[in-house]
Order: C-alpha cells, then structure tokens, then sequence
C-alpha cells in the first residue's frame, strides 16, 4: 500500500536541494510538517529500509536513502534481506 | 511526407554516468562500443528529428499527477536535472520540434488514444545517457514520449504495440518531408530498490532478444505479459522497446550488443531495428 506523505517526502527531498539540506541538519523539523504517521516517522528515524520499502516507489526509495548517505552496498545488502518476493530468485 | 528512416534502443542507468570516468576500462570499452555503433548507425541515417521513448524517473511526475504517456510538444525541453548528469550532459534545454509533437498527439487523439501533453519535460538520466554516449548533435531535434513504466499500473504490453503502430502512422501522414529516427530506451533487466535489487535476469533478457529478433507481435506480447512480473522491476522499461519494435513495423531487429553490466546494474541491451 502506498503511502502518499512519505512518497511525497521522498519526492520533495529528490527535487529540492534546500529542503534535503535542512533534512539532513534537522529531520525532525522536516517530518513534523509531513504529518507523517508515528509508526512511519519511527521507521524513517531509524532508516528501517524493510519497513518503509513496501509504502514507497522503489526508484524513490533509491533516491531517499542516497540522500540519507546510506551507501549503496549497505541499502542493497539490506534489502537483500528481506524476503524476496514469490518467483524472484537471483 | 516524413519517413522512419532508424529505429534503435538503448539502456541507460545512472551509474553509467555517475562511475563513468571510474568504471573498469574494459568494461566502460564495452559500453561505450555499443554506444557508439547505435551513434554511428544513427548518423548514417542522417536523422532531422529523433522521437524518445523514455520513462520518467520521477523528473516531472508525481503520484498526484501520473500519465501513462505524455508527449514533449514543446520548441524545446530542460536538460537532465540529477547532478551527477549535470557534470557528463550539462545541456540546459534540448531543442524540440513542436510541430511533430502536435502533429503525433492530434494523430493519438484522432485514433482514440488520450496522451498527456507537455509543452516543457525535463528530460533526465533515461533520455539524456543514451544521448550524451550516442553522441547526438545538440542541434538534431527530439521529441520525447514518456511512458510510465515505473509505478504500477502500467500501461499494457499490448497497447505499447499500439502506440508503436500509431507513432509510425503519425511518422507517415506527416506533411513535411523529415527523416525520422526513433530511440526506445531503458531495459534490459534490472532491479532497483527492492529485495532483488542488483539481479540481472539474464534468461529474460535472452527470451526478450529472441522475441524481438524473430519479430511477431502476439508471441512477444504474451512473454513480456507473463514475464515481466516475475523479473525485477527495471525491466518495465522494456515497454520503451516495445514501442520502437512496433514503429519499426515489427520486423525483427539486430542485437548490437548484450550483455549483464553488474556495475552499472542492468542487463545492458543495444538494437537497431530491420525497417
């Protein structure tokens, strides 16, 4: 299920290098005014890549965690453990 | 009257700009060959406009607003926005050609088909690698059509064929006499944000070069239908081949080169279509 405020966080963080920079000093600021959800905020506080990957785009969760400086070894190793879906395989 | 004189496709993927300069040499080599063998074929068909088929990368779309296609109408269009295409590509518009583009979606809507219309893309990493490696002329014209082949649902396989047909139609009943080329971009196989992320499937992208090859419309369609949701989710783009196969009449093409591409993550696809 797609969650709209946190694509939209996601969105506005790839477009808008001001507001990425402010995430980055400030997160908190940022997510108060995205009304995100507090399970969903927790998740993002803690870079939970299984927990907020099913809600967003892929490509956007690509984006967000580059702009988390989360380097690529690490987001792609976490998501490799999570559970692949049925059929996929490699 | 205009007429398709090349049709081609391409993979992009950003790490191929973003390592470009670090990536192994022989692996760039390989690359950067197949790059330019589709420039070389491309100049040969001395081209006045080059139609894109691409998807966007959420450049300028958004699950508020979200076409399944959208056709560039424009004079002219913004150069790629991700800055690490700004160092490789630092083009800030890209000439278009607003008559084509109004002349192919008036064909679209005549034949009850309902694009999206832009009068200014911004065109990023999926139209704009294969335009820097190919090395086209910053003065050759492009019309870009955006095809939503990243946030499900998609449109189908079976109307991709459509708009291949409709595109070259549109091509043929236009009045000026233009060499059109067609540029599909994106695909093979790859996998991008999600568990399987960094997977290249290479048994598709081996069924998906048979089918092409062999040409028929009907036996590719139910590959790609059944397949394409069993593979990683890069492989959507595929749809931007579609429509180049279609515009070429569906005839088959010839592989320039494949191969996977673990750096860069895709299974690296690169085709010239038999007209």
């Amino acid at each position: 299920m797609t969650d709209y405020r946190v694509s939209k966080l996601f969105f506005d963080l790839q477009h808008d290098p001001k507001l990425a920079a402010e995430y980055r000093a400030d997160m908190a600021a940022v997510l108060d005014r995205y009304e995100i959800k507090p399970e969903l905020r927790t998740a993002l506080e803690h870079d939970d890549v299984g927990a907020i990957a099913p809600l967003v785009n892929a490509y956007l969760l690509r984006f967000y965690f580059q702009i988390r400086g989360m380097p690529q070894d690490e987001f792609i190793a976490r998501l490799h453990a999570l559970k692949p879906r049925e059929g996929a395989h490699g | 009257m205009a007429s398709l004189v090349g049709a081609f496709a391409a993979s992009h993927g950003p790490i191929i700009a973003r390592d470009w300069e670090v990536m192994a040499r022989d692996h760039r080599d390989k690359l950067a060959g197949a790059f330019d063998e589709i420039g070389r074929r491309l100049a040969a068909c001395r081209p006045d406009l080059l139609v894109v088929v691409s998807p966007d990368h959420w450049v300028n779309f958004f699950i508020d607003n979200l076409p399944a296609v959208c056709i560039g109408i424009g004079e002219e269009h913004d150069g790629p926005p991700e800055p690490f295409m700004q160092k490789v590509f630092p083009r800030q518009r890209l000439k278009g050609h607003a008559a084509f583009g109004r002349h192919l979606l008036d064909t679209a809507l005549a034949h009850d088909f309902e694009p999206a219309l832009s009068h200014r893309l911004k065109l990023d990493h999926g139209t704009c690698i294969p335009l820097w490696r190919i090395g086209v002329d910053a003065e050759l014209p492009i019309v870009p059509v955006i095809v939503n082949d990243l946030e499900a649902p998609m449109p189908s396989i079976r109307r991709c064929l459509a708009w291949g047909r409709l595109l070259r139609q549109a091509i043929e009943s236009y009045p000026e006499k233009l060499r059109i080329a067609v540029l599909g971009t994106g695909g093979l196989s790859h996998s991008i944000g999600e568990p399987t992320m960094g997977w290249i499937d290479e048994e598709f992208d081996h069924r998906c070069i048979e089918h092409f090859a062999r040409g028929e419309e009907a036996p590719l369609a139910a590959f790609l239908t059944e397949a394409l949701p069993r593979t990683g989710n890069g492989a959507h783009e595929i749809r931007d081949w579609v429509i180049a196969h279609a515009a070429a009449g569906s005839r088959g093409f010839e592989l320039i080169d494949y191969f996977p591409s673990p750096p860069t993550l895709v299974g690296a696809g690169f085709a010239s279509w038999r007209l």
